[in-house]
């Protein structure tokens, strides 16, 4: 029957088919525009070198603007040379701190509302100031605080005088930080550095290495240096600090004594017979630094990691205080925060010192030991006022003076505070200055041809001269080759202490001729066809050019970035596995009972209703409260579980100082919140199975426990597998809930590496394209999101094979052998 | 005779037991569903000192009143958190992308039962094959190709996609194949009635209960979104309710009362309409997970 109409519906419908395409048409072009090719491009980005892309390539749609904020003219032209171009370079130093204000602004935020709140709940200040306070958190406009010059001294003075501990520490953790992120940013942003990777080989290879044990061995020193030298070789547990140096392997350098010993050669900070001590020049320090900096500093604890949190106040300062503390010992003896160290004389040999900014972990260990606690609104009144200062004071903000003094007393008008840039005022501080109309797009473009002939032009002249002097080159190296046939493999044994042999020798003499006659002259041909121009810092699109699978190569090959992402997958995927697992069961057991009609409940749909319910809540809704629910405290004031621990009668918990404990959270959340939905699709499935064959095995005499195994469970496989993959691809989109449950969370060691205990191969991809970063890795990211389009596809093609009609699959597959055999 | 009967009382006995076993782990896990939820509701009518030194699962009888309001005063007066602008942007963005959606789907599903094209087939598999495919993967790509039409800093990328939507096809596919009869469509026809006005007119109808179905699921995927928006919204007029939940988030300064009436706001009209849908929702969810 129903076949005789599909026939008759075909027959006579011929000249309506077209119609379908018309109605599938909206359809196949949003499709295609909206998620395809989205698709598409981001396979695109996946294989392009986009590691340098920024705002101007995520929409920073005002050019013009972008330039002007982030390309600083005066570091590649100078002034004459700009007034060669039409702009005035008093001007143009305006808007260049003008920029360096509203960065300030944008850092600091003066005007936080929830700091100020908290000065205007701050009993220690008059009503007067927090009158004007008021008026600030009303307006947005920070003048009614500077202007006012009693109320001002009044904040500062307060502030100067009242001691909080936590504030001190989270001070200078966020000094600490502004240092890292700038020696990372630093390494990313620099791409010749990371075209020849230094290696620990190389810095014990190189010539300054030999150099520098000569010195050690033969060099005059003071008697102070002679102390800080014993010291430091007492300190890498060594005879001497020659003994030291020459019986280094290649891994050794990896080590944070290692660069705990050269850095404090290099720039001591040590105080000996009331005198400074001179430095002993380190020749590879430069070296060691770049290295630390791309293997080291980036992998052991990249300080953005641990620290972020507790600067913008997401975190509490108990919240992972004894990871804090020991990231800041790791940072001190790596010497990272080096220049926090005192060494002092104490009996004729030099100590760190006790006192100064070492006081960081001092006072963290004091702090933790104490279970100290803040006065929240003084505290918050501190750090608000520590924010204004940093905006407001002259000394803080050098540029802000400067616009003062070059007449602009009303700057603040212009600046923005609630954290981006406000164009309108932008513009208008831009006319003022007169540089509208003068530095425009058409002008940027102009300056750019003008630098990239410059640069031409200087790379012609290097490039003349390499070619010419490649018979010198021949000569040195032929000298190199003569000198190494002219030694046995005993002296070479002696003379390198036996790090290389005769064909390292050799090989490395040729490296260093093919280098300066092939490499060197090829990289200049180079720059002279594509010379640089003036956007090469701070522009991803002229970098925009296809690298293959570097992207992909460099998540397995990094290692870092390997513990990363694969950690991430991880992460994931147990997060998931370990909410799954309880959840299919208890779905399995509930599914059973609610379909046993031999129970007979009451007010079954009333509980279905109620189990599924935190599946339609907001995720982020339900992590949010979940943190509040765990949070840690020391004191009377406590979270519900703190509370619960007292009732019990048990110690207090940092759970989110643990790495498995936030997990758990996260895996419970994703447990509560879905086992009622998987719970739902069971019963159906249960439900529709033929209750006759329920019937039949109840004559034949089975029980329910063998009905449930010999009959629901082999009928509902098929529902059971659909749950398992629905619920996995579910599961590898994890974002909300661990997202919104700690951000900064305690970090777990996975393939030697430190990563976060709850990110997930989503989060990864948002702060790698979107985070707070201001150089973004769309490249990388994009190959994150294909290795994860690849997974998910993979399940899908599992799933729809899964779910195929089987008959429609035979009927399918006899066709076809039908009309192969020519029926 | 009586050993069977004695039997036969011990089997009652034992399923009276085992039931009252069932109904302990069925009213736990029904309690253990809402306790969070009563809790935060609760927690909205105390001051933050209550909350944090006792555990407090009853309102605030003392001064409800004054206190819910003034833990909402203190939300309200935060610039980050503005419960409205939320409301209103997760109302805009939800209903423009629900309905999008549901009549593009419904259209996309109708053209694709009732009509004979060539390369249906494979237009079909392919949707199917596409439906579990994440939206989130393509977001570098998808931000992109926004900030190039100029739509950041808009809904519009959060309203637009909406209207391919497939797995709201498949299944909007699977109930038409197997409840719409072609000779309505047949009789419209000879009637000289046009192809897109019997969609509208005639076969939208038929197809409500599916229709329903896949609306108040389409709606809740769109109002407790939080990945895409969170990428695409920065502006803070813009911001959905779950992003302005978002920035409670955050230890240093804590009002707990505040807090938890900001998270209860939020939670607020989805129970209330969950209330009023459950019935539909948990349906639609067994229909989903069975092959039809």
């Amino acid at each position: 029957m129903a076949r005789g109409t599909n026939n008759s519906a075909r027959h006579n419908g011929m000249s309506y088919t077209k119609f379908g395409y018309l109605f599938i048409a909206p359809f196949v072009v949003v499709y295609a525009l909206f998620s395809l090719y989205p698709l598409l491009t981001t396979f695109w980005y996946s294989g392009a070198n986009l590691s340098n892309a920024n705002s101007a390539f995520w929409g920073f749609g005002n050019k013009e603007a972008y330039y002007d904020r982030y390309l600083d003219l005066t570091a590649l032209f100078s002034d004459d040379e700009l007034a060669a171009h039409g702009i005035d370079a008093h001007a143009y130093n305006d808007l260049r701190n003008y920029f360096a204000c509203q960065t300030r602004a944008d850092q600091f935020k003066p005007t936080d509302v929830d700091g100020l709140t908290a000065i205007a709940n701050n009993p220690d200040i008059s009503e007067a100031t927090r009158a004007k306070i008021n008026q600030v958190i009303e307006t947005g406009d920070i003048s009614y605080i500077s202007t006012d010059a009693a109320a001002w001294e009044e904040l500062t003075t307060w502030s100067a005088n009242y001691y909080d501990l936590s504030v001190d520490i989270i001070g200078k953790l966020t000094s600490i930080n502004s240092t890292g992120v700038t020696l990372t940013t630093v390494e990313a942003s620099d791409d010749e550095s990371s075209e020849d990777a230094i290696t620990t080989a190389d810095i014990i290879a190189g010539d300054s290495y030999a150099g520098f044990l000569d010195t050690l061995q033969t060099g005059e020193f003071t008697e102070g240096q002679q102390v800080l030298m014993s010291y430091l070789a007492t300190y890498a547990g060594a005879d001497s600090l020659y003994d030291y140096f020459a019986n280094m392997q290649d891994t050794d350098v990896a080590t944070d004594t290692f660069y705990y010993v050269c850095s404090n050669l290099d720039a001591p900070n040590a105080i000996y017979d009331g005198e400074k001590i001179d430095a002993i020049a380190v020749p590879f320090i430069g070296d060691l630094n770049a290295y630390m900096t791309a293997n080291v500093w980036n992998t052991s604890i990249p300080p953005y990691l641990t620290f972020d949190g507790y600067i913008d106040g997401s975190r509490n300062l108990h919240d992972g205080e004894e990871q804090v503390y020991s990231n800041l010992e790791k940072l001190y003896s790596m010497g990272i925060i080096n220049s926090q160290v005192q060494l002092v004389e104490e009996n004729g040999t030099l100590v760190p010192s006790s006192d100064g900014k070492v006081n960081v972990l001092a006072n963290m260990r004091q702090f933790i030991d104490s279970q100290y606690q803040s006065d929240a609104v003084k505290a918050a009144s501190k750090m608000q006022i520590a924010a204004m200062n940093n905006y407001l004071n002259d000394s803080a903000n050098s540029a802000r003076k400067s616009l003062i003094s070059a007449g602009y007393t009303d700057i603040d008008s212009y600046i923005s505070f609630n954290g981006e840039m406000d164009f309108d005022k932008y513009a208008s501080f831009k006319s003022r200055i007169g540089l509208a109309g003068v530095l425009t797009m058409d002008k940027y473009n102009e300056l750019d041809a003008a630098k990239k002939a410059k640069n031409a032009e200087k790379a012609q002249a290097k490039l003349d001269e390499k070619v010419s002097k490649y018979n010198d080159y021949l000569e040195q190296y032929n000298n190199e080759i003569a000198r190494i046939n002219g030694m046995t493999d005993d002296d070479i044994a002696v003379r390198y202490s036996g790090k290389f042999t005769r064909a390292d020798l050799i090989r490395m003499a040729e490296e260093s001729f093919s280098y300066n006659t092939v490499t060197a002259v090829d990289n200049l041909r180079n720059q002279v066809n594509h010379p640089s121009g003036i956007f090469g810092s701070v522009d991803a699109s002229s970098k925009y050019i296809l690298v293959g699978f570097t992207n992909f190569s460099s998540i397995f090959t990094d290692n870092h970035r390997f513990a990363v992402v694969a950690g991430a997958f991880v992460t994931t995927f147990v997060m998931w596995i370990i909410g799954f697992a309880p959840q299919i069961g208890l779905a399995l057991l509930l599914s059973a009972w609610f379909t046993d009609t031999k129970l007979k409940l009451k007010g079954l749909s009333a509980m279905k209703a109620l189990m599924y319910l935190p599946n339609v809540i907001t995720a982020a809704t339900i992590a949010i409260f979940f943190r509040r629910l765990f949070q840690y405290s020391t004191g009377s004031a406590a979270s519900a579980a703190q509370l619960f621990l007292d009732a019990i009668g048990a110690p207090r918990y940092n759970f989110f100082d643990s790495a498995w404990a936030t997990r758990l959270i996260v895996c419970f959340i994703n447990f509560w919140m879905w086992y009622g939905n998987t719970m739902i699709v069971l019963i159906a499935g249960i439900t529709s199975i033929s209750e006759s064959l329920y019937e039949s095995a109840q004559l034949d005499g089975a029980n329910s426990f063998q009905t449930y195994t010999k009959i629901t469970m082999p009928l509902l496989r098929p529902i059971l597998l659909y749950s398992f993959v629905t619920s996995m691809i579910g599961g590898l989109q994890m974002y909300d809930i661990p997202y919104n449950l700690n951000m900064n969370p305690a970090l777990i060691k996975f393939n030697g590496q430190r990563i976060r205990s709850i990110q997930t191969v989503l989060m990864y991809i948002n702060e790698l394209a979107f985070g707070r970063a201001v150089v973004k890795q769309i490249g990388t990211a994009s190959a994150v999101s294909v290795v994860l389009f690849i997974v998910t596809t993979a399940l899908s093609i599992i799933i729809f094979y899964l779910m195929r009609d089987k008959d429609a699959a035979a009927a399918a597959k006899a066709k076809k052998l039908a009309r192969k055999a020519g029926v | 005779m009586s050993a069977n009967d004695v039997k036969l009382r011990s089997k009652s006995g034992s399923i009276a037991a085992y039931s009252a076993l069932v109904y302990v782990v069925v009213i736990f896990f029904s309690i253990l569903a809402i306790i969070p939820f009563w809790y935060m509701f609760m927690n909205a009518t105390w001051d933050t000192f209550s909350i944090q030194t006792g555990i407090k699962l009853y309102p605030n009888f003392g001064n409800l009143i004054g206190q819910t309001k003034a833990n909402w005063d203190y939300l309200a007066n935060r610039s980050t958190f503005s419960f409205s602008t939320g409301f209103t942007n997760s109302l805009i963005i939800t209903l423009s992308s629900t309905a999008l959606t549901v009549y593009f789907s419904a259209l996309t599903a109708y053209g694709l039962s009732v009509y004979d094209f060539k390369g249906r087939k494979t237009i079909f598999t392919i949707i199917v094959g596409v439906m579990m495919v994440p939206t989130a993967v393509n977001i570098t790509g998808f931000y992109r190709l926004m900030n190039t039409l100029g739509l950041l800093g808009t809904r519009w990328p959060l309203i637009l996609p909406a209207i391919a939507a497939p797995s709201t096809v498949f299944f909007i596919k699977q109930y038409l194949d197997t409840s719409l009869s072609k000779e309505i469509i047949e009789a419209a026809r000879i009637d000289g009635c046009g192809e897109f006005r019997t969609f509208n007119s005639i076969c939208l109808p038929i197809m409500i209960p599916a229709l329903a179905t896949q609306g108040i699921f389409s709606f809740l995927g769109s109002w407790n979104n939080f990945f895409a928006p969170s990428i695409l919204l920065t502006k803070q007029e813009l911001k959905t309710l779950p992003l302005m939940v978002g920035m409670l988030y955050g230890d240093r300064y804590t009002d707990y009362g505040a807090i938890n009436i900001g998270l209860s706001a939020s939670v607020l009209p989805i129970m209330i309409a969950y209330a009023f849908l459950q019935r539909y929702i948990i349906q639609g969810v067994a229909a989903g997970g069975v092959k039809e």
